[in-house]
Parts: structure tokens; sequence; C-alpha cells
């Protein structure tokens, strides 16, 4: 979840209320997030990734206004001929099809301000939109624009980009700077740029000019955002106008010319869902009553009236996540508060059971404690050094295999359980012998399909142990279990020559048994000799063919 | 206790003839005919371990047969240092020969010379003015003489019995012992050692019950040590006493074998679904990324499903969806919910699961069509649970794991409600011994959403244990009325860490070495 960093008396300043601290963790909590820090200086909130209205101390003071019921304010609505024009070219269709523009005119901004805006731009623009990939947003000073606008892919060209000393051209901040090979997108040898009049405004989505850099004394602003999804574009400049209307701007409208057709932004349209009162009831499980549902609707932004039997809910146009009724009910459980909502029992005759494999898991683990075995329980993950080499066994083709572990460890799924026992016993060398453990748990295997199988495996590091150990405790594991088998001789590369043999089950394999190899142990680095039983149960349990 | 244990005893020791065992009776035997043996001499006598002797001679004294006394020994002994200097002279008296001709710099004083310096100064020998040590008076006047200490090594040196003289002198031994030139170690010694008339007695009818007359009357007072077969059918124990083992011997270890602590939490959890009437199901661990994502209405390009984050497999690469209604319902809604493409390739992508969600959902989406089917004749609530493994692609550290356990769990039912599901959780950590509390959350596949924390009745920190919330209607295909679907997925191991003081991190928990598992208290 992202984790935003907000200055504490900005954040203050933009509640417009005079809140201690102590209510203010109380408030943010309710809303569903945590405060992880806050002090008079500085606070660390985490947020949940799908409200990127909150991402801002701006739109979080807002929430917690309206949570509070201080100065709700619902509605964002622009109006007015559009105050600048982006023409949109059509190379950049294929690359990074659409864009939208915000103009806020007198705005007021202070280094508290802009540190907000420049954060809430990050967050937003690498959480919400992916690293930039989906949507990206850059600001802009206003006055330093020559109007009209456009913006298209271009070929390779120069200009001065924001922080930089000398030009540089599309190409060189794409594959030098840092910006540029995480977020740069080249087709073919053209990039998608804003342009004006004087030149470059912007390579998008990487960098803006130096010449329309945003500063304290800026006092019209420009926001331009791209990406690939009209509809989100679209949304995301709603919300970012509602933020910069809360700062204070005179919001403009911006005029996107395609080819054919031509769009205003921010459209800062308001939609409406129309909801029964006691179907949201009936979801939470509260009785909230008509006098009741109006002003929970307000403390969460949004402007509610009664229609008849139902509610109908004007949703704020900051909002990016309402999908329908059910984030609505969401959002009225959380303005009704989850504490107070009283537990309600269900009544149900159902009868509760495990599931078979538990079952089965659970009276062979209870046979092999009163054998003396103690449980184990290791990770599914290994890889082929301790599954197959320390064994004396050659990696066999086809295993599950993981792509890109993190863990150099970690590269397959076990193909059985012996090994990982074994891992464990060169673990308790210094502890007293015998020593004896087992795992009933799952393997992996692949023919045509992944294969999901549950194993027995048991190993006994004992310096008396011997191959007839191992045998008795086959024989008494099949005669509880009641399974019908024959032992017959065989050769693993893992057991001594002549100490090792196969049980089976209806003429099937199902499991080996005998003294390990001493190269095994010393590959294991075990200073006593081990006898080990490694069965699938499925196997074991397999019907006759 | 102590009262009983002593009167009987006293019992024993009036009322029984005390059959000798052989050592005690080779200790009679050797002192006999000696007054005042110490233990050395005893074992030289007898030729037994010391062990045996010890044991022998404590249980004859209790029974007043032999008499001994115990005494504490001290003996001292020059460390290695200390003999040096009974052979070189004391650092301080070297240095103040040294002195004696001209001052030195203290900061070439290193080593030895450096103690010499700490301890001349120390005893005022010397004195330090502008970085150079020179003698004082008190100095100049212990130039050539031995210090006190200086002859107590010399002495102690040349004979192990100075230190009994030393000894008196106040001071000096252990200011020596505690410049680390003299270790002092202090024995016990048991002396005076000699037989009582008692214990004339008992040899004499030890020695006597060699005849074979008496063989039979003795063999009939003897005590019962081991109970066997013939003691139990031939009701020998009667009229007879049974040996008496001490209670505060030190025994070996048991070692019991164990079940692993997590088993046992998870077991635990089991029982605490089955008392709540949930059954109990199980999935693939190996699934396709449809069944871990995109039927839990993640979008596609969801930081979750980042190979950073979920372990992708090579072999096998892909997983081929079966439920062709189902791939295109999730497609419908994603694409109309996300407004995004939905690719069935991406979804086709071979996962190891990393919730065990994909269990309670594969289960969802096949119980609802016979629910629907039924035309409201199906008995609902259905309660079901699963408790399996899952995955993270984590850098593996004693603290952070790839692999660990999970819960998820579900309720089907018409009309159910957020109290529902609050309810049930509250009664689930109950019934585990701890409390929870909810904060609103938002997980993609939930609407309502929340966090569900827990905390043991006496801490007072709330810890995260996962999610909760009502399944949204994309994922089932519900219609709007009608039934719900309660959801959540809880870890396991944070239970563990929460409810065991003991244990550092999870990490710990697989690490199944068998002297962590053998201290491991069950409950």
């Amino acid at each position: 979840m992202p984790m935003l960093l907000f200055d504490t008396q900005y954040l203050k300043r933009r509640i417009r209320y005079s809140i201690d601290n102590k209510r203010l963790r109380d408030q943010i909590f309710k809303l569903g997030m945590e405060i992880e820090k806050l002090d008079e200086k500085e606070m660390h909130i985490e947020v949940t990734p799908n409200r990127p209205d909150l991402f801002s101390a701006v739109g979080m003071a807002r929430a917690v206004r309206n949570f509070m019921h201080k100065g709700n304010k619902f509605n964002y609505e622009v109006s007015g001929d559009a105050a600048l024009d982006i023409r949109v070219g059509r190379t950049v269709h294929r690359i990074r099809p659409y864009i939208a523009g915000i103009v806020a005119n007198n705005i007021e901004l202070d280094n508290a301000a802009i540190t907000d805006l420049m954060d809430f731009s990050e967050k937003f623009c690498s959480t919400y939109g992916r690293e930039r990939r989906k949507i990206a947003l850059g600001m802009h000073n206003l006055d330093a624009i020559k109007a009209p606008l456009e913006y298209d892919a271009y070929r390779d060209e120069r200009f001065l980009p924001l922080g930089y000393k000398a030009e540089m051209s599309f190409s060189d901040i794409s594959r030098e700077s840092e910006k540029g090979r995480r977020y740069g997108i080249e087709a073919a040898g053209f990039f998608p740029a804003l342009k004006d009049t004087l030149g470059t405004v912007a390579l998008i989505p990487v960098l803006n000019s130096e010449r329309t850099k945003v500063e304290r004394h800026t006092r019209n602003l420009f926001v331009d955002i791209t990406g690939t999804s009209e509809y989100l574009v679209g949304k995301s400049a709603d919300m970012v106008a509602a933020m910069l209307a809360d700062m204070g701007g005179g919001i403009r409208r911006v005029r996107v010319k395609y080819e054919d057709s031509e769009r205003l932004f921010p459209a800062m349209q308001r939609a409406y869902i129309k909801m029964q009162l006691s179907r949201i009831e009936r979801e939470i499980g509260v009785d909230i009553g008509y006098n009741n549902i109006i002003s929970l609707a307000n403390k969460m932004g949004y402007e509610a009236a009664l229609l008849g039997s139902s509610i109908r809910f004007t949703l704020p146009a900051y909002r990016l996540d309402i999908i329908n009724e059910q984030d609505i009910t969401e959002d009225i459980a959380i303005a009704y508060g989850y504490d107070y909502i009283a537990p309600l029992k269900i009544l149900s005759a159902q009868q509760g059971r495990l599931d078979k494999n538990t079952v089965l898991l659970e009276k062979i683990s209870g046979l092999m404690v009163g054998a003396g075995y103690s449980e184990m329980m290791n990770s599914y993950l290994t890889n082929e050094g301790e599954n197959f080499e320390k064994m004396r066994l050659k990696p066999n083709a086809v295993y599950i295999r993981l792509r890109s572990p993190k863990a150099q460890s970690l590269t397959m799924a076990r193909t059985w359980i012996l090994p990982s026992l074994l891992r464990n016993a060169s673990l308790s060398v210094h502890e007293k012998s015998p020593q004896r453990f087992f795992e009933a748990d799952m393997c992996f295997s692949m023919n045509s399909k992944a294969k999901e199988e549950y194993h027995l495996a048991a190993l006994s590091a004992d310096s008396r142990a011997n191959f007839n150990q191992a045998k008795a405790l086959a024989e008494a594991i099949a005669h509880a279990l009641g399974i019908k088998y024959t032992i017959e001789r065989a050769g693993h590369q893992s057991f001594i020559p002549g100490r090792c043999a196969r049980i089976l089950v209806n003429g099937r394999d199902a499991g080996i048994f005998g003294e390990l190899h001493p190269e095994v142990l010393y590959n294991f680095k075990i200073e006593e000799p081990c006898t080990a039983i490694e069965i699938s149960l499925d196997a074991l349990f397999a019907k006759r063919q | 206790m102590p009262i009983i244990r002593k009167e009987y005893t006293a019992f024993w020791s009036v009322a029984m003839r005390r059959i000798l065992h052989r050592y005690e009776a080779a200790v009679l035997k050797a002192l006999e005919n000696e007054t005042r043996l110490d233990l050395e001499g005893l074992l030289k006598k007898t030729g037994m371990g010391r062990d045996e002797a010890l044991w022998s001679l404590e249980g004859l004294a209790k029974d007043m047969l032999v008499r001994f006394e115990k005494q504490r020994e001290k003996s001292a002994e020059l460390t290695e240092e200390g003999k040096r200097y009974a052979q070189a002279g004391l650092p301080e008296e070297r240095l103040i020969k040294r002195l004696h001709e001209r001052p030195i710099d203290v900061s070439g004083l290193i080593g030895e010379e450096g103690i010499g310096l700490q301890w001349a100064k120390k005893k005022n020998y010397i004195g330090i003015s502008k970085g150079k040590a020179e003698l004082t008076e008190e100095g100049r006047r212990s130039y050539g003489k031995r210090t006190e200490e200086g002859v107590a090594i010399g002495e102690l040196a040349a004979s192990a019995d100075a230190y009994g003289r030393l000894a008196e002198r106040h001071g000096l031994i252990s200011e020596l012992e505690r410049r680390g030139l003299l270790s002092i170690t202090e024995k016990r010694r048991i002396i005076n050692i000699g037989i009582t008339e008692r214990g004339r007695q008992e040899l004499r009818l030890q020695e006597a019950g060699r005849d074979h007359a008496n063989e039979a009357h003795a063999s009939q007072q003897r005590l019962i040590e081991a109970v066997d077969k013939a003691t139990i059918a031939g009701r020998t124990w009667e009229g007879r006493s049974f040996k008496e083992y001490s209670v505060d011997v030190n025994v070996e270890q048991k070692d019991i074998a164990m079940r692993h602590p997590l088993r046992g939490i998870i077991n635990e959890i089991r029982s605490a679904y089955i008392g709540m009437g949930f059954a109990e199901i199980n999935g693939p661990v190996v699934e396709p990324s449809f069944w871990v994502f995109d039927s839990l209405f993640m979008p596609q390009d969801h930081p979750a499903r980042d190979i950073q984050d979920t372990f992708y497999l090579n072999e096998p690469r892909k997983i081929r969806i079966g439920e062709r209604a189902e791939v295109q319902r999730v497609r419908k809604a994603q694409t109309e919910s996300w407004r995004s493409g939905w690719s069935e390739e991406i979804a086709e992508e071979a996962v190891l699961r990393t919730q065990t969600t994909n269990v309670t959902v594969r289960y969802v989406k096949g119980i609802l069509r016979e629910i629907l089917k039924a035309n409201g004749r199906y008995e609902l609530p259905l309660k079901f649970f699963t408790v399996g493994r899952v995955f993270r692609n984590e850098n593996i550290d004693y603290k952070h794991l790839a692999d660990f356990y999970q819960t998820d769990g579900m309720v089907i039912g018409r009309g159910l409600t957020l109290a529902n599901l609050f309810d049930i959780l509250i009664s689930l950590y109950k019934s585990l011994g701890m409390e929870v509390r909810f904060r609103p959350s938002y997980f993609p596949f939930v609407e309502p959403g929340l966090e569900v924390y827990a905390k043991i009745p006496k801490g007072d920190e709330w810890i995260e244990m996962g999610g909760a919330g009502l399944i949204r209607r994309e994922i089932t295909g519900l219609p709007r009325k009608s039934i719900t679907v309660l959801a959540w997925g809880l870890g396991i191991e944070r239970m563990l860490l929460l409810r065991k003081s003991g244990i550092g991190s999870i990490a710990e928990l697989y690490n199944n070495s068998i002297g962590w598992i053998r201290n491991q208290e069950v409950l």
C-alpha cells in the first residue's frame, strides 16, 4: 500500500478547522487508514491504492473535513469557454493516445503547497499510473506557455529539461537519464511530446521543460495528463481539478482537439446511483433510517437525496474507485462506523467436518508420533542441489521450476520430502541421538501437467540404524493403514546398494526405504547412520487399475 | 512431605534390618580396623571409584552405620603470571629499579611495564609529571627492598604450605587473587571416616548371613528392587519392603516425539471452524493466474501480480483454464469495470498461489451453479474453509520466508450482512483466545472490505491478521438481491507468534532443528 508523507501543519491548515493530533488520528483511522507516524512536523499514512484522491494533503483534508461535517463541498462544476487548446497529432495515437489538460488561475503556492503537489504527482504516477505506463501527469507554469499546444509523437529533438543546465535530445534523455530509462517511450525513432509555439513543453511521460517550471510565484497552472485509457485520463483530470479548486485555483477548461472530434476537460460530470435504503441496511446488517442516510452519505462526500423509498447518491467527481452500488454500501458502512456495527449470529444447522485428506494425514501423523518420530514442517520450495545432487541423483527432465525467484536457494518445488528432513537432521547434529522425524505433506511433479501429491517421509538418525529398522517401520505403517503390499529389492542412488527396498501396492511403486548412502549423509554433514522411508500416499491409496 | 519422609526414615532405621549392598559391605569391611580414614585412603583401600564410595558412605551414614566429617579445604596455586613474577619480581619492583636510574617517559611503558606503572602509582611509589614517571620519597625508600606481595609470591612458589601461613595475613591473599596472580580453589574433603558400633553389628550379621542356614531368612528380609513376574504372581512382596528411589536425583531428559507447533495452531483453527459448523475444503497450490487473480477481480496490471512478488513458473509455463463460461464472465467483468483489455494468455500463466482464496473461490463458483439450479431449495447458509500454504517471491533470511500458511473461509447465504461477518470473525478468534477489531480497507474482490486486527487479552499490540469482506457480485455473478457471500483470508503464523512468547520470527518456525522442536511447549 502506498505510504504517504504529509506536512502536518499544511494538512491541518487545509482542514481549515482546529483539530488536535489525537482526533486527527482517530478520524483517519475511521476512514480506513493507518497513521504510522504523527508529530508536529510530519505524518506518515498508509492509503489503499484505489484512492488516489487521498494521495495529497489537500485531498486528505477534504476527506477529513467531510467526515467531520465541517464545510462539505460536493460540487466542483466548471463551465465557460476553454482557456487553452491542445491539438492532438496523428502519430501519437499508437504510442500514448490520450491527453487531458486543466488550467487553474490565481492559485497561491507556498513551499508546502508545491511539495504536496509534487509528492502527489509522484505517488499517483507511480502507483495508480503503474510507473507512468498507464497514466502520468505534468504541472507547468501557464504563463510560460505560448498557446496553442500540440501533442504528438516527434522525431528526436533538443530542449532544456527541468533541472538540467544544458539542452538534451529526446533520445539522450531516454537512454542516459535515470527517468528516461525508467519511463521513456520510443517507437521507431518517435517520442511522445507536448509542444507550444516556442518549442517542447514536456517529453511525455518523462520530463518537463525548465522553461515551464512551477515555482512559488507561479500564479497560473497548467496540468497535462496523458495515458492509455481515455476514461482514466478524463477521470484523473476531474480529480486533479478538484484538488486545485480546493487550493483556491479558478479552474478553466482545456479543449483537446483530435482529428475528427474534440473534448473539454475537466468534465466534472457527476454520476448518480439510485439505491433502496433497505438494500444498504440489508448488506451492512444495521438499521440506518431515512433520517440518517443523507448525513452519512455527506460524510463520505456524496450528495444524497430521497426519491420515494430510494436514495439518489451523487458521486463526487474526484473519486476514481466507485464502480457501482457495492462501493456506496461500503462508504455508508464506513461512515456509520465499523465499531458501531453489532455482530450478529448466523443461524445455521450445518455440521462441521474435516477434509478427507486432513483426516488421513492426521491419522498418519498420530502413527508416526506413536512410533517416536517428531513432526517437521518444511518449505515446499527447494533447489536442484538439495533435491537431486546432494541425494546423488541427476535432475530428472521435468519438475516444477520457478521463473525469477529472488532467493537463489529457491528454484523449484520439491519432488520429495526426504531432502528436507536431511536438512533438518543436518541442523540437529549436535542434539542428542537417536533423532527421528517425519513429515506428511505435499510434493510436486510434472508429467504433462503439474501434479500435487501427498507423501509421508521419515528419517531416523541413530548409531544403530539399519535396514531392518526401516523395513519394520514401513511394514508397521502399511499394516496400521490396512494396506496390502509387497516388498522387493530396489536400487536407488540415495541408498546403500543392497540395503534398499521398494514397497508395491497393487503392483505399483508406492515408496522406497532403506539405509541412506554415506555420501548423502556426508553431503548433508550428518554424522550418524540414517534409515529413511518415503511413501506416496496417493499411490498407497490408489484404486486398483 | 518432609514430615512423612522423616517418620518413614525413623521407622526404617529402628525396625528394619539393613541389607548391605556389596559396595556398602566392602566399605564397612575396609573400615573395620581403621579409625580415622579419609576418602582418599578409603578409595585406596577398597579400590572403589569415587562415586560408588560416596554413594555407599551417604547411605551407610544415613542408617548410622558409619560416621565421617566433611571439611572444606582451600588450596592456592600461582597463576602463570604469578609464577613469572615469582621468578622475575613484580612489575612495580622492576619499574622502581629502572626509575632509580632516571625518570622515564610514560608513553613508552607498555605491556608488563604498563602494569608496573599502574601498581607503582597506586602504591604511591611514583609520581607522574609532564609525562615522565619518577620515584616519590616512598619509592626511593623501597628501592632495593621486596614488596610484601613480592615476598609472598616467592614463598608460595617455593612451598604449597605457605598458603596456610599467608592466609592469616589480612588482605594479602585476596589482593594477590584480585591481581590474578593466585588462583584459590576450594575442595570438599571427607575425613575421619569410621565405623559405628551398629556398623560393626551389621557387618557381623552380613558375614554371618553367608552361612547357608541364614540365607533363607535374609532373602525373605531383602528389599525388593525390581518388581518382576515372580514378585507379582508369587506374591513375594508380602512381608517385605521395597527399595526406595531418591526423588531428587537428576534423571536423563526424556525426548517426547512432538507434533510441530505450527501444526498445533493449524489444528486448533480447524477445531474452531468445525465447532462453528464449517466444512473443510482443499484445492490446488499450482494454479493458472486466473484462479489466483483474475477470478478475484484483480486487474491484470495489479502490482501484486508482479513477478517481483509472485512466483511465476517456467515449468509449467501456462495452465489451460477449463471453465469456458467462467472465462467469459471474468473477461466481461474485468473489461467493463477496469476499462482495460483482458488477456486470457496472461490469465493462463502458471503461478504458485499467493493466497488460499483460489480454493474458496473455485468452490463458490461450482456450488453457486448448483444453488441457482436448485432454485431456492438448496439449504443455506453454506459454510466452508481451507487451510494451506501460500507463496511470495521473497528474499529469504532468518526473518522472511517464501511460503507460509493462510486460512480462507466463506459463507454463502441469503441476506448475509457485514454484521454476520463480524460475528464469525469474533467467534473464530475468541475460540483461539484472541480479541479482534476491524478497520475499513480495500481489496479488489470484496466490498465492503476490512482488515482484521487481533490481540491476546493481556497484550496491548494489535496485529494485522488479514482481510475480509462481502464478495463483489462481479465475482459471484449473482443478481443484486438474494444471495451474498462473506469471505476472509487470515495469516496463521502470526497467530502463533501472538500467542506463543519466545518465538522470535516466523522463519524460526520452519528451521525445524530437533533441539528446537524438543523444547517446545504444546499449550
